[in-house]
């Protein structure tokens, strides 16, 4: 018995011994397990790797697939090079031309903004006389070009589109066609983009921009060339507000009917001929 | 001089571009382009000694995949509906549709055209016309010609009254 009781004590010993091995066994694959299974505890241990990874191809990327690619592309442009000639010539022309124009917007309203903080108007005007008296001659016509200027201004009724009173410094295109072709984009963009009675402010077309000014009953349209700093539609702002109480309100209060096209073009003429002037 | 809004509508393909195209520029084309579905085209007339500028917007029927906004029909001072006679799904909802542009543009004058009258003999199409509800101004052939300036005159002098 003596000797079954020690075999005993012995086996519980070694199983002991055994058992605890498997458990810890068992937590460590369970460790494992949890690391691999959760997104959140294996996430840090791979990304690291993932990183190396995607850094290595970022840098290795040319060399493993660009000479593949660039002899694809190579094989397509020499099949089609008149094609992509003149695909990309007029895009890259306006694109230039677009990003010259934008980058002088841009640097013109810093411009402004630190005028504005730095000078009174009075200070201002001296400063740039100043300025301009000891300019070059080459600067100042570059810049010339690139004044703002009003092209077309159109009065429209909205929705019907019908031209209410326009006014044109070079009339190239029909304006009845413009005004509801405007009118339509505007009804677009209002009924597929916009929440809420948010509306169409500005328009960029090609180097043009259209600022539009909505009113209850009709809205109007500027379609402006050149480098347009906030204080040019600050002033353009001022002069529709004025020219809407002035002529148009203070007409329909007195006749109900229909708008006369010719009587706010002509007094539209004498409005923007001032903003013609501004500079 | 005198303007006015004219919308051409109507199911996809039943041939407003060209009837359009027919009457401003006297061609026909079979090309078909829309960006935002609607084109507006002008043309001068003379009614008797009256100038009269239309402005027709020839707004996109409903099975292209832009999304035309009711608003293009607002302030129209008149309106074609134009279908198909040799495609009987164009006039089948003529009335509802007609109905439903009433609420946006009422006390106007409409006129409904059948269109491609060159795929039909005489006789079939008369039988469809027969068959409507309601009175068809017009049978036109935007491909011959035929019928579409005699439309747009009757509306001009539709809209000067
Ligand atoms: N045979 C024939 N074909 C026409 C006529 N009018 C239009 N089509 C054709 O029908 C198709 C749709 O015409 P389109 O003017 O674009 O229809 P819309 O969608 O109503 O503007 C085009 O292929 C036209 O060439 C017509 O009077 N006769
Ligand atoms: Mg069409």
């Amino acid at each position: 018995m003596r000797e079954s009781d020690t075999f005993k004590k012995l086996t519980r010993l070694i199983l002991e011994e055994e058992r605890q091995a498997r458990e810890q066994l068992e937590n460590r694959v369970e460790v494992i397990d949890q690391n691999l299974n959760e997104r959140e505890k294996l996430e840090p241990r791979i990304a690291p790797i993932l990183n190396d990874q995607v850094i290595f191809l970022q840098k290795k990327f040319p060399e493993l697939f660009g000479p593949a690619i660039t002899a694809s592309i190579k094989n397509q442009i020499k099949d089609s090079k008149d094609e992509v000639v003149e695909a990309l010539y007029p895009i890259m022309g306006k694109m230039i031309k677009k990003y010259i124009l934008k980058e002088i917007e841009l640097l013109s309203e810093r411009i402004d903004k630190k005028i504005d903080a730095a000078f009174s108007l009075d200070n201002w005007i001296m400063f740039l006389k100043a300025k301009f008296l000891g300019i070059k001659q080459g600067d100042m016509m570059l810049k010339g070009a690139m004044d703002p200027v009003i092209q077309e201004v159109f009065i429209v009724e909205q929705f019907s589109g019908m031209l209410i009173g326009s006014y044109s410094r070079i009339t190239s295109v029909d304006q009845d066609m413009v005004a509801g072709m405007l009118t339509a984009i505007k009804s677009f963009a209002k009924e597929t983009f916009s929440v809420g009675d948010q509306e169409l402010e500005t328009i960029e077309y090609e180097n043009y921009k259209i600022v539009i000014k909505n009113f209850p009953k009709f809205y109007i349209a500027v379609i402006i060339s050149g480098i347009i700093s906030k204080a040019f539609l600050d002033k353009l702002d001022d002069i529709i507000l004025d020219f809407v109480n002035k002529i148009i309100n203070q007409r329909s209060e007195k006749a109900d009917g229909d708008f006369i096209e010719e009587e706010f073009s002509e007094n539209l003429n004498n409005y923007f001929i001032k903003l013609k002037k501004y500079d | 001089m005198i303007s006015k809004k004219v919308v051409l509508i109507g199911k996809y393909g039943v041939g407003k571009t060209s009837l359009i195209q027919q009457f401003v520029h006297q061609r026909f084309s079979e090309k078909y382009l829309t960006t935002i579905g609607v084109k507006i085209d002008k043309k001068t007339v003379n009614i008797n000694g009256t100038e009269l500028n239309m402005l027709i917007w020839d707004i996109a029927g409903e099975s292209t995949n832009t999304k035309i906004p009711k608003s293009y029909h607002l302030g129209a001072h008149g309106a074609i509906y134009v279908f198909d006679l040799s495609r009987p799904f164009t006039y089948e909802n003529i009335v509802t549709e007609l109905n439903n542009l009433k609420k946006l543009i009422s006390n106007v004058p409409i006129q409904v055209v059948g269109n491609k009258l060159d795929l039909l003999d005489e006789k079939n199409a008369s039988q469809i016309i027969n068959s409507l509800p309601l009175e068809v101004s017009f049978l036109t052939s935007a491909k011959t010609g035929n019928n579409v300036e005699p439309l747009f005159q009757s509306m001009a002098k539709a809209l000067l009254k």
